[in-house]
């Protein structure tokens, strides 16, 4: 194998992991805070990316507008998530929230399928192609991974520079000391959420550009959002953008030395054995 | 974990839903009613629905209006359709078909679009004594070595795809590319499932007949979110041509992603499903999917009437007229003939024949009547005749007479292309340096 090849492959395979990473982050953070998992979270997304289609097929609005657009509707949406269905079933047993979100899921699916149909639906973006050095890169994914690593910088000061950043961040921490300390927790969940949903709201931005938006999108990053998450430890954000790096370096650089699916397999086994050794993730805090 | 939690949401599902599903079927309790049930089963929701299915089942829903229209089969026995969604999901589809069997109790069970679906729901189905009918999925395992009583299929098997697309380069190969078929370089890619992994063993075949170089087979996941490495596989072994078969979404991201990535071929082969929604990749792509091929059976409205029996030609054109009225769109896509021609063939030849001669539509009287049908080139609506395969046969109840057609897109139209005898345009090979897609 030529290793300029191998080198594309890797740069490729670094792109693709910015995108996971902002996935794995936003779902990363609601579950520190709130301590529910979010099951329906690419089906977020998914509505995000068909609000950017719409808003610019329909009404003709800018892709960088309406990707804005779309940040702001799907925080709005994350904070309804919580308030109607996360809320009320906050201290109920772990497998009701995950019925519950699940539950979620399937509606959202439908529900994008009652409006829209089952068809694919494209932006007809002119993007260039980029030619280094021999090696070819794909725009999209490097415009993504730029503002996924800006978000990423956003969301870190965000947390550590801001007064409600740092009650979250407590929150995480312990959540019944916090309450003691006179933080409303409900403020708390209802920003976390509200930034979460943000989140999905970039990620969708950067989606869409790139890929078809159809009611069964979640069914391709799904199950590797919830992998990152969990391989880099569930609430640990540094864990998340790490998971995200390693699992699309394997599925990248070892589609090329092996196959595609060969590379899904390795990337799957090495996440059980992850599992078997640190079950708590692989750069989850010790207690 | 996503996964685990769908899983299990469908497992309960699938629990209440067989359990409502366990009444007794009487066999023999339609003889006296007067219109015929046929459970139709497509997926009209998931990934496979805009990928062909949901043209498949508009083209059934109209051949049944129409047939209904003149009073139903033989002018007195009208059908009466019960629909079941099968959601791209096998276990759903099987689940559906237990619902339409043994709860609707219908005479028939008929569509099915993919193959995923197909082979494990024929050996079911027919372990039951029931009729299939399978309309659009292709994979020869539904039939090869299985003797399959009541399962019958017009539609051709998935081994022809990869047969013609490699004998189609084969032909052209000396003239257009100044090679000859030895020296062509193929690359195979395809979607995992049954489907994909069917044309593609084919395609091998028939390469390795004529010589043909082989540098690279791969398949992958339909619901992948990345293909990048596969293209970069792809440039580093250079094939002239590259020979493709997969859905919806993963078609459309390969598409993208080999743009992006400068992979550069002769030619671009596709293989049904996501290839034959022209409208679809023509609106994510526009021109850059001109001069794409693709191997299926034909678009009916691409044939000449006048080369099709009877009036055909006339009932083709309504079908056309009724497709276009209820969607709207402009090129047709193949899955709308193959609903259409396949419950046609059911509907006009085998039901009247099982009637009049069997005595009704039991499933033993609809065996009898497809074995006898016996329907010469020109006779349906996208051309090929039907003969099933009869007891004996290593395929039995697959359609002996089917055929398909290479078809290319040029200038924003269909076309066929390949076989010469029926070609509508000559095909444009190699692709032009107009292509993002061409070999500079």
């Amino acid at each position: 194998m030529d290793p300029l090849l191998v080198a594309e492959a890797a740069i490729n395979g670094i792109l693709l992991g910015g995108v996971l990473a902002l996935l794995a982050l936003g779902l990363n953070l609601i579950f520190g805070v709130v301590d529910i998992v979010w099951i329906a979270y690419v089906e977020l997304v998914m509505l995000g990316m068909y609000a950017v289609y719409w808003l610019v097929t329909l009404w003709a609005w800018p892709v960088v507008l309406a990707g804005m657009a779309a940040v702001g509707l799907v925080a709005i949406l994350g904070i309804l998530v919580h308030l109607l269905i996360i809320a009320p079933i906050l201290s109920s047993p772990p497998v009701n929230q995950l019925l519950a979100t699940g539950g979620l899921l399937f509606f959202l699916q439908s529900f994008a399928t009652f409006l829209w149909a089952t068809d694919h639906r494209s932006l007809r973006l002119a993007l260039p192609i980029l030619e280094v050095g021999g090696m070819f890169l794909s725009f999209a994914r490097l415009l993504a991974f730029a503002v996924s690593l800006l978000a990423m910088l956003g969301l870190y000061l965000f947390l550590t520079r801001t007064y409600i950043g740092t009650a979250i961040r407590a929150v995480s921490q312990d959540r019944e000391a916090i309450a003691l300390m006179g933080v409303d927790a409900r403020k708390v969940y209802i920003v976390t959420s509200g930034v979460g949903g943000a989140m999905a709201g970039l990620a969708a931005a950067l989606l869409i550009i790139q890929y078809s938006v159809h009611p069964y999108f979640g069914a391709a990053f799904g199950p590797l959002t919830f992998m990152i998450v969990v391989l880099g430890g569930l609430g640990n954000m540094f864990g998340a953008v790490v998971g995200s790096l390693l699992m699309s370096e394997v599925i990248s650089v070892g589609g090329i030395i092996t196959s595609t699916e060969m590379a899904y397999v390795v990337a799957f086994v090495l996440f059980i054995v992850a599992m078997f050794v640190r079950p708590e993730g692989i750069l989850s805090r010790r207690e | 974990m996503g996964q685990m939690t769908r899983r299990s949401f469908l497992a309960t599902t699938s629990l209440a839903a067989a359990g409502t599903a366990a009444g007794p079927w009487v066999p023999g309790a339609h003889a006296q009613a007067k219109s015929i049930t046929i459970g139709v089963l497509y997926d009209l929701t998931g990934p496979f629905a805009a990928a062909g299915a949901v043209p498949g089942s508009i083209g059934t829903k109209i051949a049944f209006d129409m047939i209904n229209e003149k009073g139903g089969v033989l002018g007195k026995h009208k059908i009466r359709a019960i629909e079941g969604d099968s959601q791209s999901k096998p276990d759903v589809a099987i689940n559906e078909a237990e619902r339409l069997l043994n709860v609707e109790k219908v005479d028939i069970l008929l569509g099915i679009y993919s193959s995923a679906i197909a082979v494990p729901l024929a050996e079911k189905v027919d372990k039951q004594n029931r009729v299939l009918w399978v309309t659009i999925a292709i994979d020869d395992r539904v039939f090869r070595g299985r003797d399959l009583k009541y399962t019958f299929r017009a539609q051709p098997p998935g081994s022809q795809f990869g047969q013609l697309s490699a004998r189609f380069i084969a032909d052209y190969a000396p003239e257009r590319f100044k090679m000859k078929p030895q020296e062509v370089k193929g690359a195979i890619i395809y979607e995992d499932g049954p489907y994909g992994s069917g044309v593609a063993a084919s395609g091998e075949a028939e390469l390795k007949k004529i010589g043909m170089k082989l540098v690279l087979k791969e398949g992958y996941s339909a619901s992948t979110p990345d293909l990048a490495s596969l293209v970069t596989k792809l440039k580093a072994a250079r094939p002239d041509v590259l020979f493709h078969t997969g859905y919806n979404p993963d078609i459309t991201l390969f598409l993208r992603q080999a743009k992006e990535l400068g992979l550069r071929v002769k030619a671009i082969v596709g293989h049904g499903a996501g290839y034959g929604q022209y409208d679809k990749l023509r609106e994510a792509f526009r021109e850059d999917v001109d001069h794409i091929f693709n191997v299926d059976p034909v678009a009916s409205q691409l044939l000449d009437a006048k080369k099709l029996k009877g009036n055909l030609g006339k009932i083709r054109d309504e079908f056309l007229g009724r497709y276009k009225k209820v969607t709207g769109v402009d090129q047709i896509p193949p899955h709308a003939s193959m609903g259409f021609n396949n419950t046609w063939v059911l509907l006009t030849d085998v039901l009247p024949r099982a009637i009049q001669k069997y005595g009704g539509w039991s499933p033993e009287a609809i065996q009898k009547a497809a074995l006898e049908t016996d329907i010469p080139e020109g006779g349906t609506i996208q051309g090929y005749g039907v003969k099933f395969a009869g007891p004996g046969d290593n395929m039995r109840g697959q359609n002996l007479r089917a055929s398909l057609v290479v078809m290319q897109y040029i200038g924003g139209k269909t076309q066929i292309v390949y076989p010469k005898a029926i070609q509508t345009a000559s095909p444009v090979l190699p692709l032009p340096g107009t292509s993002p897609y061409a070999a500079r």
